[in-house]
């Protein structure tokens, strides 16, 4: 069993036709790339697994589980965790307050908090600072932290690169290389190279369907299909 | 022009006599002690507008009225219960708790609203949000109108028997006040500022200390975020219009004694308007621009109050003007207000 399957889905905004019959699978443990030109509908893909943007076709489907129309926090509380673009940090709240929103009031905090701490060294220097403070950098090691607590075993990360200085991209990538150990993950990226060089599978998107998938061992920028479908 | 001014202002040389009067150490404890005991008032009537707002992003115009409903509850609980020979002590113990259960009714009340009425109308434009409320506001004052009318109890401006049901020591001067400063302060504003403060606090600890008060924090940023992370924010939304109208109840609790305002269906504009002038000076959504626009609000009224009071100043109405006035100041030097942000709440 997959751990999430995306079964002909059509999403829309408004009257805007995004999604136009987008199948996907993620097997657990992998780490799937999402590529594509800017609007092909990358980021509505994220959103429509967490439900934020509900399908109006098609089956979103969870460990097995239809999810489809749930609403989100019942989504997410099955496991799911969100890296969204621009990071949406809680600007007025600590680092360890916007780690704290993830975590259900059952979990023991202190020690998902400590495990953080473990994998990003950065964020427990910056415990009590609030999240508007941080740099980009910093912020966006934040986000993955966030999207990686509270037992989650799916991490959909967007544009994690997005506004970075390449020196902190890299830190950024090594940030997610330690995360992909511990969780499966779905990443979208403009950056290819760097999609490809985090990534097991890849699905590419162009006007709202998938128009290939696969294994990225091998795949280059510069394949005639990779050139066809991402060069601007 | 120049008439109205003469009779506005009084002559230089009470003008000089007032100057020297306000740097009297009496003087000056009573604009800020009086002043506190108004500011603590503009608080607890603005600081559930402001969190309702802060995470909701509603402009809720029924806040006077629950402010109204919150008074007239508190008048008929106190003059049941009370008789002629209670005692002050009596009287303050059963204030205690008349506010405990009407800020749980009223919260019960709010949450059910919320449910019931704002909740279908999150997707639609503010223009819904303000209607609606505006709407349920003046629903209640015609009920408490035709209510009070039918028991005899208006058409009189504010209820008095609601209002004399305050123990003595807090109508009349302070003793310790005046013992300290020499200085006549009712009793009531020491009393108002005690509340204030632990009212204060009270709403302090929940937001800061409490995880449901995290996620109000958090979602007054961005309750998309809060949804994703596994927070079901509806139930937030809930919760906190919930205590919203709770709050807006004590504060008309609180307004029932209150030497300047009583028990009247007046309160449903005057509580939303002072409430609105508080939170706007203090950002809107913000609890710390809360109380301090509220004191700056109440320390304003205190001092045009004494001005007024002293004869300086003529004009009856300066204490309202001089607030308005701070609200336009606050609208077009820093719109956003003290603490505020520019964008806070929406769905």
């Amino acid at each position: 069993m997959s751990l999430l399957e995306l079964e002909d889905v059509h999403t829309y905004y408004g009257e805007s036709h995004i999604l136009q019959g987008v199948d996907m699978t993620v097997e657990e443990g992998s780490v799937v790339a999402l590529i594509g030109r800017n609007g092909v509908g990358k980021t509505t893909t994220l959103r429509t697994v967490l439900q934020l943007t509900p399908p109006r076709e098609g089956t979103v489907t969870y460990r097995g589980e239809d999810v489809t129309g749930e609403p989100t926090h019942e989504v997410a509380d099955r496991g799911i965790g969100w890296v969204p673009e621009d990071r949406r940090m809680f600007g007025y709240l600590t680092v360890e307050e916007n780690l704290r929103v993830s975590v259900g009031p059952d979990q023991d905090f202190e020690a998902v908090r400590d495990d953080m701490f473990d994998l990003f060294p950065d964020l427990e220097r910056f415990r009590e600072k609030e999240a508007r403070n941080l740099s980009g950098g910093q912020q966006q090691m934040l986000a993955i932290a966030r999207g990686m607590v509270g037992d989650n075993d799916l991490l959909l990360v967007d544009e994690p690169s997005e506004g970075l200085a390449p020196l902190i991209v890299e830190q950024v990538v090594e940030a997610l290389r330690e995360a992909s150990a511990e969780t499966t993950m779905v990443l979208v990226e403009q950056n290819f190279p760097l999609a490809m060089d985090l990534a097991d599978q890849f699905y590419l998107l162009d006007h709202g369907t998938v128009v290939e998938s696969g294994s990225t061992e091998g795949v280059t920028a510069e394949d005639e299909m990779i050139r066809r479908y991402l060069s601007a | 022009m120049m008439g109205l001014l003469s009779h506005a202002v009084v002559d230089a040389p009470l003008f000089a006599d007032a100057v020297g009067r306000f740097f009297q150490p009496d003087t000056l404890a009573r604009i800020l002690i009086e002043g506190l005991g108004k500011a603590a008032i503009y608080f607890i009537i603005a600081i559930g507008l402001t969190l309702v707002f802060g995470l909701m992003g509603i402009l809720n115009f029924a806040h006077g009225a629950f402010a109204m409903v919150g008074a007239y509850l508190g008048g008929i609980l106190m003059v049941v219960a009370l008789s002629s020979t209670s005692g002050a002590f009596t009287r303050i113990v059963f204030f205690i708790v008349v506010v405990a259960v009407i800020f749980a009714l009223m919260t019960a009340v709010g949450s059910a609203l919320e449910i019931g009425l704002v909740r279908p109308i999150y997707d639609r434009t503010p223009m819904y949000q303000i209607l609606l409320t505006f709407g349920v506001g003046l629903i209640l004052e015609e009920l408490a109108r035709i209510i009070a009318s039918s028991q005899g109890i208006q058409p009189e401006p504010t209820w008095t028997a609601a209002r004399d049901t305050i123990p003595g020591f807090l109508s009349a001067p302070s003793e310790i006040i005046q013992g300290l400063f020499g200085t006549n302060i009712r009793g009531f504003y020491m009393f108002a500022i005690a509340a204030g403060i632990l009212l204060a606090g009270a709403v302090w600890l929940f937001l800061n200390r409490t995880l449901y008060g995290l996620y109000i924090r958090a979602g007054s940023e961005d309750p998309e975020m809060v949804e994703a992370l596994g927070v079901d924010v509806r139930k937030a939304f809930t919760v906190v219009f919930g205590l919203g109208t709770g709050l807006a109840a004590v504060g008309g609790v609180f307004l029932m004694w209150d030497p300047n305002w009583g028990p009247s269906v007046m309160l449903n504009l005057d509580v939303l308007l002072y409430a609105f002038v508080v939170v706007v000076i203090g950002g809107l959504g913000s609890f710390k621009g809360t109380l301090i626009a509220a004191v700056i609000v109440g320390i304003a009224d205190s001092f045009t109050t004494w001005l007024f009071n002293t004869g300086i100043v003529a004009f009856s109405g300066l204490p309202e003007v001089t607030i308005f006035l701070l609200l336009v100041i606050a609208l077009i030097v820093r719109p956003q207000g003290l603490y505020g942000v520019e964008e806070v709440g929406g769905h």
